[in-house]
């Protein structure tokens, strides 16, 4: 469903990517790992279209999308979550959900028609934010909810536009012990068939929720397999698991 | 989201009663300022639609304006078309101009943005002030009003043409509001508050923001077209950048973002014009400690003080009703 092919990326002398070939099958849910500064949310930039890499490729559904622009890319059903709260906040909840919906639908573009009253569009709203526990919320606007629900909204935005890959960079980042269960539970009730990308440094939520993992250290892919298997493996251990195994 | 609230409506209310009002009891001076007033008010709508609600400064709005009237002018008096056809025309490329500096000016933001619609507004003041063909320095002239005459009414009568200008006022801020509240104006605000997370989710933002303009375009044509017909000749002063700059400062004086502030802003802002210039030629130096008073107060124009104020009142009326008076305040009643 989603692949790069030797995608590489520098910053002047500083090497972000180098050489990532990932393969991710339709409903396949990955979690990459690795230490700040690994280049995990440089990957998710290039395969948005945010970042342009220096080479490589990145296929969607089997297409090429590398050229594409970042709409275009979120057109074709790839669809991402910010580690930062990237939400519009003088709007209500339903209204940021509908948006991200009448994009989808093709109704934000429409003049003479409001597209929040579409009946599909609000289809989409209201499933998504049964999805990601929103309901109550629907009417409050974004200043008005807490941290951890606009976290929740970070991730039913993205979810409104009804993405065939879902890349999500740190979903429970800043929230508390508590609410990162409850993003357990949400990431787990989400539809078998969508695919999913996330980026995590909760361990526990990682191996709960991920069929596979990869850990990127320095921009390199130096580990890909299961969870088991990254469990065990003594170069994760070093590089990144050691504090979580002494936790 | 753009949002009509019993305060707006109660504003939007006040004003047409007020025009009203005017319109009846005024003179010709004073029906000749409400008429100035309605036609500055389709300008600042304009320039409120893509500035506050798309983050679109523009200072290249009253160049739209004399593009809609030298167009209508051209067809009307030189080419001898029709005037409601020459009118439709005027409109459309002014709508067709504002779309293409929109499509270009959309990928710039901030002071770029302002800077490129300013080059535009400069370019089209340059072209006509030196072009033979529109009367260059000298301006055009031969303009008529509409003919009404068959429904019976005298545009030349400046009651009626002050009420005609009303009416147009009107349909032009429900065609503001409609596209305020149109998907195409909700993704305008949506790419305003978060233009990054709009192309994230799979929006044509460059085409929104173009799009908007373009419409936008079509209400700066037409406040063209009845600037022409109000004072009967036109010339490239409509065209210079001051229009656009005043256009701005009237948007921020009556509230950015509101669409009914800067129509209080245009009544307020001509009305302190002419009882200053009474007083002193000087008037834009009061106009200006006016405009510096308004932004120091950090209130969003004198409309959006007026909201806060308002909402201020409707939460202590809330809080009043819902508070329970402490054992002490019981026995003081008591």
């Amino acid at each position: 469903m989603l692949e790069t092919r030797n995608l590489d990326k520098s910053f002047g002398a500083v090497h972000v990517t180098r050489d990532v070939s990932l393969k991710l099958e339709r409903g396949e849910r990955r979690v990459i790992l690795g230490p700040n500064g690994a280049g995990k949310t440089t990957l998710f930039n290039q395969l948005v279209g945010e970042l342009t890499p220096d080479s490589g490729s990145v296929h969607l559904a089997g297409e090429d999308v590398t050229a594409l622009s970042v709409a275009r890319r979120a057109r074709q059903g790839l669809s991402r979550s910010y580690q930062k709260n990237t939400l519009f906040d003088g709007l209500t909840v339903e209204e940021n959900l509908g948006l991200a919906a009448s994009i989808h639908t093709g109704h934000a573009s429409r003049l003479w028609s409001d597209c929040l009253s579409k009946p599909e569009v609000r289809e989409i709203v209201q499933e998504v934010a049964e999805q990601v526990n929103l309901m109550p919320y629907l009417h409050a606007t974004v200043s008005e909810i807490s941290y951890g629900v606009r976290r929740q909204l970070e991730v039913g935005v993205a979810l409104a536009t009804r993405p065939l890959v879902l890349l999500m960079d740190e979903p429970t980042s800043g929230v508390g012990p508590e609410m990162s269960k409850g993003f357990h539970d949400l990431l787990n009730n989400l539809p078998r068939d969508l695919t999913m990308l996330i980026i995590e440094h909760d361990m526990d939520l990682a191996f709960d929720v991920a069929d596979t993992i990869t850990v990127l250290n320095y921009g390199e892919v130096v580990f890909d397999g299961l969870p088991e298997e990254a469990r065990g493996s003594s170069l994760l251990k070093e590089i990144y698991l050691g504090s979580w195994e002494n936790a | 989201m753009f949002r009509h609230t019993p305060l707006r409506y109660a504003a939007l209310v006040l004003l047409i009663g007020a025009a009203l009002t005017q319109t009846f009891t005024a003179g010709y001076f004073g029906l000749e300022i409400l008429i100035e007033i309605l036609i500055l008010g389709m300008l600042v709508l304009a320039l409120d639609l893509v500035a506050g609600f798309g983050g679109m400064v523009s200072l290249c709005h009253g160049a739209l304006m004399g593009v809609g009237a030298y167009a209508f002018v051209t067809l009307n008096v030189l080419v001898g078309l029709d005037p409601w056809l020459s009118t439709l025309a005027a409109v459309a490329v002014t709508a067709g101009i504002a779309w293409v500096i929109g499509a270009i000016c959309a990928r710039s933001h901030g002071i770029y943005f302002i800077m490129a619609t300013l080059a535009f507004g400069q370019m089209g003041y340059s072209y006509i002030f030196e072009s033979p063909l529109f009367g260059g320095d000298d301006g055009m002239g031969g303009i008529d009003r509409f003919d009404l005459t068959s429904i019976g009414l005298d545009l030349n009568d400046s009651k009626t043409f002050a009420l005609f200008c009303l009416a147009v006022l009107i349909a032009v801020y429900l065609f503001a509001a409609a596209i305020l509240k149109s998907g195409l104006g909700r993704s305008l605000i949506g790419v305003m508050h978060n233009e990054k997370r709009m192309k994230a989710l799979g929006q044509n933002t460059w085409r929104v923001k173009a799009d908007v303009f373009g419409l936008s375009g079509i209400i700066a044509g037409i406040a063209g077209v009845l600037a022409a017909q109000h004072i009967l000749f036109i010339s490239p002063g409509m065209l210079a950048w001051t229009v656009s700059g005043e256009a701005l400062v009237v948007v921020i004086l009556g509230g950015l973002g509101t669409l009914v502030g800067p129509l209080i802003g245009a009544a307020f802002f001509v009305v302190l014009k002419h009882q200053v210039s009474e007083v002193t030629s000087h008037w834009h130096l009061v106009v200006g400690v006016v405009l510096i008073a308004v932004v120091m107060s950090r209130a969003n124009g004198i409309f959006g003080w007026i909201e806060a104020r308002y909402g201020a009142w409707i939460d202590r009326r809330l809080t009043d009703s819902t508070r329970t008076e402490t054992p002490e305040e019981i026995l003081t009643d008591a």
